[in-house]
């Protein structure tokens, strides 16, 4: 492990970080809430560590290699959040660190699960700091870095991939550099659009930047405390069904659409498997609470269609409780919080392309009991994949599975409320959609789990919006050894 | 630019390498996925699995947008296919790799039926390479300026030449008859200068020095090295670069003694250069060697297919006191550590390739607006060499060199005034249509009023 090499990467992000929460200040100094000399002091500590480690730590040897790749990644991520926790704790919004922390890394990882419950408290500057998290950690620091840092050297790919949701890396470009700034590119554009169609819904130009950032990163945080439901307006629910589901898409196939590659994008394959899936919870969904809206089709609709909007992108904004919901419509969100949405999207979950190719292999699985020798090559985009991706996403399911798992036995060793409640909060972490079902259902919130649970879901939330791998490495002795 | 490489093999590797470093976007076709994956891991490229001579690939690869498309599959046949194809579809300029013999005859033809801007053949670029070596066999290396007027060769500087160990402004008094030749670059420990008046040549220094070749030879002559020409050299293995090289250098009167293995393959060499000794055995048998007379040898050179012989049967040779010795070396990471062991002139096919492949690449690139006539990249691309022509009316025109100012770190090397080649002093001027070479540590140079000023 070249420890120098990863603190002077680490040192950048800081860097960055800090100059990430300037707009915050700006907006606090601007309203007089008493939050400016949190977010100035903030600032101070995070650049204050970042710039030595940038300056100081001199590498002999620049070359990225795997092992550093990902463990740049992996740690990037959990500093990030302690420092990004530090507004929250000096403007004594949130004066607990561990909540903090939660908090922070609930930004970061777009799940947007909250311990505040006190939501009129909460001054602008922090508020906005707060949602701002979710935009930076939609597209990713790591890439962000790379497209304002051109000359990081040639083996960046491991950065992106250890960053970048999905199995497969989707470059739009032969450079790194040149495909991580097409990407923001992407990403500010289309967050602009919405913001503007906010506006014209008669949002308040605030309200509109923290929806804006929740949806774009598919994050959930608001800065009401019923969310969505908070506007009593049909058209921003509509407006940010839409845009929810556009930014779980992957986002490079916008750039096939603005080059005129129109067929590109509407032959995707996972991103018909994503709309399939979306619309038949939809319409499952619509039908079941049919009673519950007293038989308005509308309105069961527009329910239906936020709520699997909501769910399958991983965002977690509400319009509902959809815990009061029938039995059936809550199985069908269940199911889609595993399922997530696309491949370089902003969002998390296990993702539509896994999805799809664990159910081709398994339908190759079972052919294979009756036919021994039949030769069946799984294809997805129109081609063949590769028997190492099939065994990699294998593992990464059941990995996924798993740690979901230990995460829901941890959180109930603290003895607080019942299964449901705890598994699905393990669940709603691991796949960064934010609200769970039972006590932390769209109307609850996180703020009564002790210390230890919150940490458990950090790890679960950082885990989900790396794809697992860059935390694990963490924790593998063999990639601390010095060689 | 925009660069298209077709077959990530060894050739492909280096190249894009190569390509990377001189900020080209760089697109990667292969078949094999596990090759793809290795190079989207350590370079960075855009990598696309399929049949670059197939059309729907090479579009998804963004052809038409394509400046060059780079060809280089093992099979000759889906190399010129690729580059049909590519330049329907939009490629400005496309390059292939063709190393049959057979196709090489019939090149010119097939190159513009084809579409082929360029034909690289590795085994004869590498023949080429060695054949000039075998001329000036006191160089290292040699490179060739103004259409082959000017060469500028690299030397390892011994006590025993005589222009080591005194100040080069000194150079011309304390020995009146030596030729005047420019010092370019000097390497010591791994870092390069542009020589000043000042600067001392010690032993051990890499020097290269630039002269028309006649010069060349004479300065060496003086400064004391052995100007002999080869006249009797053995190869190593009977593969096409010995075959190629064979052809090259029996017509300027060398006697060459091949030594191939298999037998089958010797008697075909026989047969098709009846005027080389080919000679039936192990290369590696020291008594073969010595019974057909190498210590008798004026150079000789190993050339089977694997590296570890190579240098062996080299080290072996050069210590039987023959003078010359080339080896060749493909597997690039032991570069540092071959001139360590005594063996200065290794040759390696696809680093010569691909060579040859960038050089084709940087003349497109300053065809599209610079005024680099040529580029070349000395001491593993530390120094550049660049060529231009002087225009008229620029503000260095008529000027004494010494009222000039002249960029750190770069000189004039050599001034090429209608055939005539002078290697510059202060008094010296630079006159319109000149071709001037000019060698400097600096990177991205492309107008010659970037380097002397009034």
């Amino acid at each position: 492990m070249n420890i120098k090499l990863v603190a002077r990467n680490l040192g950048f992000i800081l860097l960055i970080e800090a100059g990430c929460m300037v707009p915050s200040l700006l907006i606090a100094l601007f309203h007089h809430e008493g939050d400016a000399p949190a977010l100035a002091l903030a600032i101070l500590i995070t650049a204050a560590v970042g710039l030595p480690l940038r300056l100081f730590a001199r590498p002999q040897i620049t070359n990225l290699r795997a092992r550093e790749g990902f463990v740049i990644v992996g740690l990037a991520w959990v500093l990030m959040s302690v420092f990004g926790a530090l507004p929250f704790v000096f403007s004594g919004f949130i004066p607990n660190f561990v909540d903090a922390y939660f908090e922070a890394v609930s930004g970061f990882t777009t799940t947007g699960s909250t311990v505040v419950t006190d939501f009129e408290r909460m001054p602008m500057g922090i508020a906005f700091w707060r949602s701002f998290t979710h935009w930076i950690g939609g597209m990713g620091v790591l890439v962000l870095m790379l497209a304002l840092l051109p000359k990081l050297g040639g083996r960046t790919s491991y950065l992106v991939k250890a960053e970048s949701p999905g199995p497969s890396l989707s470059k739009v470009a032969p450079r790194m550099t040149d495909s991580a700034k097409i990407l923001y590119v992407i990403y500010t554009i289309l967050s602009l659009l919405m913001f503007v169609v906010l506006l014209l819904c008669g949002l308040n130009p605030f309200d509109a930047a923290i929806h804006t950032f929740g949806t774009a990163g598919t994050g959930g945080f608001s800065n009401y405390g019923q969310s969505i439901s908070a506007f009593h307006s049909p058209a921003v629910e509509i407006v940010i069904s839409f845009f929810m589901l556009l930014f779980g898409t992957n986002l490079a196939l916008y750039y096939a659409l603005f080059n005129g590659r129109w067929r590109d994008f509407f032959k995707s394959e996972e991103l018909r498997w994503y709309l399939s899936i979306n619309a038949v919870a939809v319409l499952l969904i619509a039908l079941m609470i049919l009673p519950e809206y007293q038989w308005d089709v509308g309105t069961s609709l527009r329910m239906a269609l936020f709520n699997v909007a909501t769910v399958s992108s991983t965002t977690g904004f509400a319009n509902a409780d959809y815990t009061l919901w029938p039995v059936a419509a809550r199985a069908v969100l269940l199911v889609l919080m595993f399922c997530g949405s696309c491949t370089g999207s902003t969002a998390g979950g296990i993702k539509t392309m896994r999805i799809a190719l664990m159910m081709k292999q398994s339908k190759r699985e079972i052919t294979r009991t009756y036919s021994p020798r039949r030769i069946n090559v799984v294809r997805f985009e129109g081609r063949g994949v590769d028997e190492q991706m099939l065994h990699q996403i294998s593992i990464f399911v059941f990995l996924y599975v798993l740690m979901m798992l230990i995460g829901g036995l941890l959180i109930s060793l603290e003895g607080l409320y019942d299964l449901e409640t705890n598994f699905t909060a393990a669940l709603t972490c691991i796949s960064n959609v934010g609200p769970g079902f039972g006590a932390v259902g769209p109307a609850g919130n996180f703020a009564a789990y002790g210390p230890f649970a919150k940490i458990v879901m950090t790890m679960l939330m950082l885990a989900g919006r790396l794809e697992l791998f860059p935390i694990l490495v963490i924790f593998h002795r063999g990639v601390w050894r010095r060689a | 630019m925009r660069i298209l490489l077709i077959g990530a093999g060894k050739v492909g590797r280096t190249l894009a390498e190569n390509l990377i470093n001189e900020s080209h976007d760089v697109v990667i076709i292969d078949r094999d996925e596990e090759v793809l994956r290795r190079c989207e891991d350590t370079l960075d490229v855009m990598v696309i699995s399929g049949n670059g001579a197939n059309a729907q690939t090479l579009i998804n690869a963004g052809v038409d947008q394509a400046d060059i498309l780079v060809a280089a599959t093992a099979s000759d046949e889906i190399n010129m296919l690729c580059c049909l194809i590519g330049k329907r579809l939009g490629a400005k300029y496309t390059i292939a790799r063709i190393r049959d013999p057979e196709y090489n005859e019939s090149q010119i033809l097939l190159q513009s039926e084809l579409g082929i801007d360029m034909a690289v053949n590795p085994e004869r670029a590498t023949a080429l390479e060695i054949s000039r070596l075998l001329r000036f066999p006191f160089a290292n290396n040699i490179e060739s300026f103004a259409k082959g007027r000017v060469e500028m060769v690299e030397f390892r500087a011994s006590a025993k030449d005589a222009v080591t160990g005194c100040r080069l402004r000194d150079l011309s008094t304390r020995l009146p008859g030596l030729p005047r030749v420019l010092y370019a670059a000097v390497e010591r420990d791994k870092s390069v200068t542009i020589p000043t008046g000042d600067f001392t040549i010690e032993e051990n220094d890499r020097v290269y020095v630039a002269a028309d070749p006649v010069t060349i030879t004479h300065f060496f002559r003086y400064i004391g090295r052995d100007t002999h020409q080869v006249k009797d050299v053995m190869i190593l293995g009977g593969g096409r670069i010995s075959y190629y090289l064979s052809k090259m250098i029996v017509p300027t009167g060398m006697h060459v003694s091949l030594i191939e293995m298999k037998p089958a393959k010797a008697a075909q060499l026989s047969e098709e250069l009846p005027q080389v000794n080919v000679l039936l055995g192990d290369g590696t048998n020291q008594l073969l060697l010595e019974q057909e007379g190498l210590q008798n040898m004026d150079a000789f050179i190993a050339l089977c297919d694997r590296d570890e012989e190579n240098l062996m049967t080299g080290l072996y040779a050069s210590t039987q006191g023959v003078n010359k010795v080339v080896v060749k070396n493909n597997r690039l990471n032991y570069t540092d550590l071959i001139p360590k062991l005594g063996l200065e002139s290794v040759i390696s096919p696809r680093q010569i390739t691909s060579a040859s492949i960038l050089r084709y690449v940087r003349a497109r690139v300053n065809g599209s607006g610079t005024k680099v006539e040529k580029l070349y990249r000395l001491l593993n691309g530390k120094v550049e060499a660049l060529e231009f022509i002087a225009r008229k009316g620029d503000p260095y025109i008529g000027i004494p060199l010494k009222e000039l100012n002249t960029r750190a770190n770069s000189i004039v090397a050599v001034i090429v005034r209608r055939g005539k080649v002078i290697v510059p002093f202060g008094n010296d001027h630079i006159e319109d249509g000149d071709n001037v070479i000019i060698i400097t540590c600096e990177r991205g140079l492309n107008d010659l009023n970037e380097v002397i000023r009034k």
